[in-house]
């Protein structure tokens, strides 16, 4: 008997070109805006003008246009600086899917400080102050994780999955328990609800004209640029690209890979607590689900992007664009409601990564001979 | 090569097949225009149109979708689109950002960015937890108007808030279930509650549903069970399927969000009181009355009042009379829903309608030291009589004396945080 032969192979390119790639992503997202645009028309919306509002975001022509981009800076700090942090534990090969619940606790803690500390401090210090509490809280979260695997060899996976429930619960017993002790809640309501921080403790705004300019744009700018050099021109960065590729060599050339491993783990847990950290300081108040899920969306990003710095930013500005501006420009329709927005984010995701294996890989279906074989 | 040239020839067949698409566009959504609507072409979709302007843009921002079937944002957006309607306006000009969490900040002040961006003059959020983020919009946006739904913030110019007294409903539909008990000689009545003394809401309507059921029936008890959310289907067929078992429940009242616990009471062959809308459609067997809604009368009053601002937000709280819209059965907000009388026990309506008619008279309210009796004569009509009582807590503790006036306040400002005699939670 011959053994039975599976339909197809997957098989990877020898060839694979970045320019070939690059036009891959460009036929996908066309194709994805392509398969939206026949949704949109099913619906009686002309795809045109809502692409135009979904890729401008509403700006032109709006009321308020500065508040648009300070919202979308909101949107996108978080995103750019958990993707980063992520792909530092990704090219370590950890695979950290904590995000939501490292930057929940760096959320947390940073509100810890902000509503004990907010009255007393001055501001540039108690900003400072609360991104320092979010990062250590963050970075604590996740170097327990790391630690039990270096320990014992645990799944970091499993481990860091559950643990986002327990932060979002942890915060949801905040949120929703009325007593003395809870300084996080407003005294004054009769239903439980966030007091707001006081003023020493909201984000620091530069203005310029009407728009005030997030101070943490510019850390997030800072942070891309240290990461990137971190990773390609220090000893540690090395490091972690090594242990990526394997532990044993590492090993072999005399690295601690333990020690490498928890540091690595609580850096890219730290950056994602403190980007908690900046976001509810930004928002000026604290939020029983302070996410919007960048702790999930960072992993595309990250993926996305290859792990590449720079790729990580431009991707983090498109995905932020592609959210901003479907929540905008479907404001205007009836039939056109945030589950459509979220399809077209899915559909678009799926066929670049559709394309991104098929410029990988390719699929070989078994042949006759093969079979006979 | 010959893959992608593929690819890209796939692409630009689904484009064109959109372009085809895009050609039907006006036929489509015209379908959708109301005929008395005013702005009968399709412009809705074009933001870039200035000439025939309607008098006001309208915003909301929901917590659920705009494209729901059935439930609070459901009623929310009806109750928005028919006031606009009304009113001359194009619910297809409603702007709407919608599943809006209510527990992030950040998401709930952008929606109103968004929505205030596109043009919007009035702003509805429509769950409590937008608080902090319309009170900060209001302040930051004093040529918009900002209209927050179950809230308690406010200000004097451009920002309110609106609820209602939706207990006055519930007590109608008490007294239907109070006599159906008395009927059926029954005393045990449940009620699936989504949290009880922890919100003045919550417990407010327990409370006048079980005076309602007292007045019609003395005797009876209200078994109160909790299931901590809001609306939670799996949670709200167990909480009434678990009072009938102990209790052999034999009305099943509900302040949740879906109808499950009326579908239980069908399935058991006892009968029921919904929430939010008329739910006699989804257990005709067994649905006796709900206590509903009708939202669009403060949506209407309120952009009736936008709209009399003529650009000047801050005059919208004058318009209204007061930043804290509070109506009742009289002004139509609540009510009853229509009684299924073929299951309702005999004369149920005529004493439904003998009390609406006393509350809406404002010569009687739920929580006062006045308890109602009914005496229904031969011919069937109805005689309410108001004797002096105290109104008791389950603790024994007397909240209002016999003869003292209504405390609604206390439902209005959120401190009414006891269960009336006769209601035993658990």
């Amino acid at each position: 008997m011959k053994s039975q032969q599976p339909l197809f192979h997957v098989i990877k390119r020898e060839d694979s070109r970045p320019a070939q790639q690059l036009l891959a992503y460009v036929a996908a997202v066309v194709l994805a805006l392509a398969v939206g645009a026949v949704l949109l028309a099913v619906q009686g919306v002309e795809p045109l003008t809502f692409y135009r509002q979904m890729i401008t975001m509403g700006i032109p022509g709006s009321r308020y246009p500065w508040r648009a981009v300070e919202n979308f800076i909101k949107l996108f700090v978080p995103l750019l600086i958990v993707s980063l942090a992520l792909s530092l534990a990704f090219k370590m090969r950890f695979w950290n899917i904590g995000g939501e619940g490292q930057f929940i606790m760096g959320a947390f803690w940073a509100g810890v400080a902000g509503m004990l500390l907010g009255e007393s401090l001055p501001q540039p210090v108690m900003v400072l102050a609360m991104a320092l509490c979010g990062a250590l809280g963050g970075g604590v979260y996740g170097v327990f994780v790391a630690a039990l695997k270096v320990k014992w060899g645990t799944n970091e996976t499993l481990l860091t999955l559950m643990l986002n429930y327990v932060a979002l619960y942890f915060l949801q017993y905040f949120a929703e328990t009325k007593a003395g002790w809870n300084f996080f809640l407003d005294p004054q309501s009769a239903r439980p609800k966030f007091a707001k921080f006081p003023d020493n403790a909201q984000m620091i705004t530069i203005p310029i004209g009407p728009f005030n300019l997030n101070l943490s744009l510019i850390v997030a700018l800072v942070l891309c640029a240290l990461i990137f050099g971190y990773l390609n021109y220090t000893k540690r960065g090395y490091e972690i690209a090594v242990v990526g590729d394997s532990p044993n060599t590492a090993r072999y050339a005399g690295m601690k890979v333990g020690k490498i491993v928890i540091r690595t783990i609580f850096l890219s847990a730290a950056l994602i607590g403190m980007a908690g950290a900046l976001h509810v300081s930004s928002a000026g108040v604290m939020s029983a689900s302070p996410t919007n899920d960048v702790g999930w969306t960072g992993i595309v990003v990250a993926w996305l992007a290859k792990l590449n710095t720079l790729g990580i930013l431009l991707a983090s500005v498109l995905i932020t664009v592609l959210q901003f501006g479907c929540q905008t420009a479907s404001s205007s329709y009836p039939s056109i409601d945030a589950n459509f927005a979220n399809l077209l984010q899915g559909v678009i995701l799926f066929l670049v990564l559709a394309a991104d294996f098929f410029t990988r890989f390719k699929l070989v279906l078994r042949s006759r001979k093969e079979a006979a074989r | 090569m010959k893959k992608i040239l593929a690819l890209a020839l796939a692409a630009a067949m689904s484009l064109s097949l959109a372009a085809c698409g895009g050609n039907n566009n006006g036929g489509n959504s015209a379908a959708s225009n109301p005929p008395a609507a005013s702005n009968p072409s399709n412009s809705s979709t074009d933001p870039g149109k200035e000439e025939n302007k309607p008098a006001i843009r309208v915003g909301a921002i929901y917590i659920t979708s705009q494209n729901d079937v059935a439930g609070y944002t459901f009623q929310h957006h009806n109750g928005i689109t028919t006031a606009m309607r009304n009113l001359g306006l194009d619910p297809a000009d409603l702007i709407v950002v919608d599943n809006v969490p209510d527990n992030d900040d950040t998401a709930v002040a952008n929606a109103i960015d968004t929505v205030v961006n596109q043009g919007a003059d009035i702003v509805f959020g429509i769950s409590f937890g937008y608080i902090n983020a319309m009170n900060d919009k209001a302040e930051d946006y004093s040529d918009v108007i900002f209209s927050h739904g179950t809230g308690y913030m406010a200000n004097d110019t451009n920002f309110n808030n609106y609820f209602g007294r939706i207990y006055q409903a519930r007590y109608l539909t008490g007294i239907a279930a109070g006599m159906k008990s008395l009927e059926l000689g029954n005393n045990s009545i449940g009620y699936v509650a989504a949290y009880n003394t922890d919100y003045a809401e919550t417990c407010s309507g327990i409370n006048a549903f079980a005076l309602g059921v007292q007045s019609a029936n003395p005797d009876a008890v209200v078994h109160v069970n909790v299931i901590n959310a809001w609306g939670d289907e799996a949670l709200e067929r167990q909480a009434a399927q678990a009072l009938i078992n102990t209790y052999n429940c034999c009305v099943i009242s509900q302040h949740c969000d879906s109808a499950q616990p009326q579908l239980v009471a069908a399935e058991n062959n006892v009968f029921g009181c919904g929430y939010n809308s008329d739910m006699t459609e989804q257990a005709p067997t067994a649905h006796l009355t709900a206590a509903i809604w009708h939202w669009d009368v403060y949506y209407q009053t309120a952009i009736q009042a936008a709209i009399d601002c003529n650009g000047d937000a801050s005059k919208f709280v004058e318009n209204m009379s007061g930043n804290a819209y509070y109506a009742g059965l009289a002004e139509g907000f609540v009510d009853a829903s229509p009684l299924n009388e073929s299951i309702a026990a005999p004369n149920t309506k005529a004493v439904m309608d003998a009390v609406r008619d006393l509350m809406i008279s404002g010569q009687w309210d739920v929580f006062s030291g006045q308890k109602l009796s009914y005496v229904i004569k031969e011919d069937g009509a109805v005689e309410v009589h108001t004797e002096p009582a105290d109104l008791v807590d389950n603790q024994g503790n007397v909240i209002v004396a016999a003869g003292g006036p209504s405390v609604d306040d206390g439902v209005i400002k959120g401190s009414m945080n006891y269960n009336v005699a006769g209601v035993q939670e658990g």
